[in-house]
């Protein structure tokens, strides 16, 4: 029976931990360019572990990924419509770039409200993997394995997302 | 000038910081070079705010898991047992509060032992059912058909037929309960029938019948079992059509009586193992005649 649970199941600490390593930031980014980060990705982050842990003795370690997804998932879209996530995830905040002329400051200002608009725009999917390529710098295979879709969905989605920023920021 | 699949390829493998230097050549000399470049360098401006691995695992792995956990496999383990007891007991009280079901099929008999000592011999074509679970408190069957009872003693003894029930104390009796038909003849003891709220005893020897709601109860010294346990069935002044089905039943036969009179009464009795002679002794008395045709037997005139 012990044996068993060890090497079926979620509850010893240190398969866990390392779990918790590999997968808790892909999680918290992930929900974070779903959803924006007005519903606090960490604290669902959070939660979702909680029940994993909770529930670690039913839990087979090659389910426990899609289980978390999924309850993050869960959490979030039982807080809010979705629609309003979308709006607040426009307002990113702005770096600055204070050693530039005025004018310059003001053009990538400018730039930045549409490419805000643009991501907005974009459907979910092709925001996720979009951002998750672009910010982190994940390959598209790195991707697809955290979303649970094949590479060539991802190279879908990413290069969709690309092409419709492209066409309305520039206009074509 | 690059086709459109070159040009798509190369983009996508630079999002997938995928290209050689040969390809980074070509995709910096694409003329989007300018601007996916500046989708680029504004998007990274979207990075996830900090997530603080540290704190969270912390504050998760102070959430409750042992003891919620031994909580609920305990409740669980409590759980499964309630649950077998659980169909064990219903598998038991189903299969006890079940009804035993027992029939026979046309030109068929059988003899049951019921759960005390008591017996029951069904003619063919009946059905008879009890509940053994229930049977020291109620002593009743169920029938549907012809069937001799020796009833041990003991608490009351009921046979429930569609028509009437037939109620004892222990004795020898025979019910028969057919389309039309009722018949209860009393071999021994006392028996007692309820046929449509009113009551008959019958003493041994006697015998009630009932032929379309006309009732009659007989007095005529009878053997000490019923005429079809030796084989033979008898008949004292019953409509043809009556005999005629009680042939149908002990010779799985299907007779055609269309073009006679089947309201003429007859008197007398017929074997049960052999058809020729049954079909005589009956017809031969009421002048008619008959041809047989597989299962089929066909009456008409002389």
């Amino acid at each position: 029976m012990n044996k068993k649970d060890i090497y079926n199941d979620m509850c010893e600490q240190s398969r866990f931990e390392s779990f918790f390593n590999k997968h808790s930031e892909h999680l918290h980014n992930f929900l974070y360019y779903k959803f924006g980060d007005r519903l606090d990705p960490q604290d669902k982050t959070q939660e979702a572990f909680v029940r994993l842990w909770e529930n670690c003795k039913n839990i087979k370690p090659e389910k426990a990924k899609s289980y978390l997804f999924s309850i993050a998932n869960n959490l979030m879209l039982n807080e809010v419509a979705h629609q309003k996530v979308v709006l607040k995830y426009t307002k990113i905040d702005k770096k600055n770039y204070s050693n530039e002329s005025p004018e310059f400051l003001m053009e990538e200002d400018e730039y930045r409200e549409k490419l805000q608009k643009a991501i907005a725009s974009l459907t979910e999917p092709q925001r996720v993997a979009f951002l998750m390529n672009r910010t982190e710098g994940k390959r598209f295979k790195e991707i697809a394995e955290t979303l649970g879709i094949s590479t060539k969905a991802v190279e879908k989605r990413i290069y969709g997302a690309v092409k419709r920023l492209k066409k309305q920021i520039d206009g074509f | 000038m690059r086709t459109l699949m070159e040009k798509e390829d190369l983009i996508k493998k630079w999002l997938d910081n995928d290209l050689n230097p040969q390809e980074l050549k070509a995709f910096e000399a694409l003329e989007d070079y300018e601007s996916l470049l500046k989708i680029a360098r504004f998007s990274k401006e979207y990075t996830a705010p900090q997530f603080n691995k540290k704190k969270v695992l912390d504050t998760v792995l102070i959430s409750p898991k042992s003891k919620k956990h031994t909580i609920t496999s305990l409740k669980k383990q409590l759980l499964k047992v309630a649950a077998l007891i659980a169909i064990c007991f219903s598998t038991y009280y189903y299969t006890t509060t079940l009804d035993s079901n027992f029939s026979t099929t046309l030109a068929q008999r059988t003899s049951i032992a019921l759960p005390d000592n008591s017996t029951a011999d069904l003619n063919a074509g009946t059905n008879l059912s009890f509940n053994t679970s229930k049977w020291t408190e109620n002593r009743a069957v169920v029938l549907d058909g012809e069937a001799f009872f020796k009833v041990a003693k003991g608490s009351t003894f009921s046979v429930l037929t569609a028509d009437g029930t037939v109620t004892v104390l222990g004795t020898q009796f025979n019910v028969k309960q057919r389309n039309n038909y009722f018949e209860v003849t009393c071999f021994e003891g006392l028996v007692e029938v309820s046929y449509h709220k009113t009551k008959t005893i019958l003493k041994p020897g006697e015998s009630f019948i009932s032929i379309y709601k006309r009732t009659v109860k007989n007095t005529e010294i009878i053997s000490s079992t019923p005429d079809w346990l030796n084989q033979f069935s008898a008949f004292k002044s019953i409509p043809l059509r009556e005999v005629l089905d009680e042939l149908e039943r002990q010779y799985n036969v299907l007779v055609d009586a269309s073009n006679i009179d089947t309201a003429k009464e007859f008197t007398g009795r017929f074997p049960h193992n052999n058809i020729d002679t049954a079909l005589q002794s009956i017809l031969e008395p009421l002048h008619l005649k008959y041809k047989i045709k597989e299962r089929n037997i066909i009456l008409e005139r002389e």
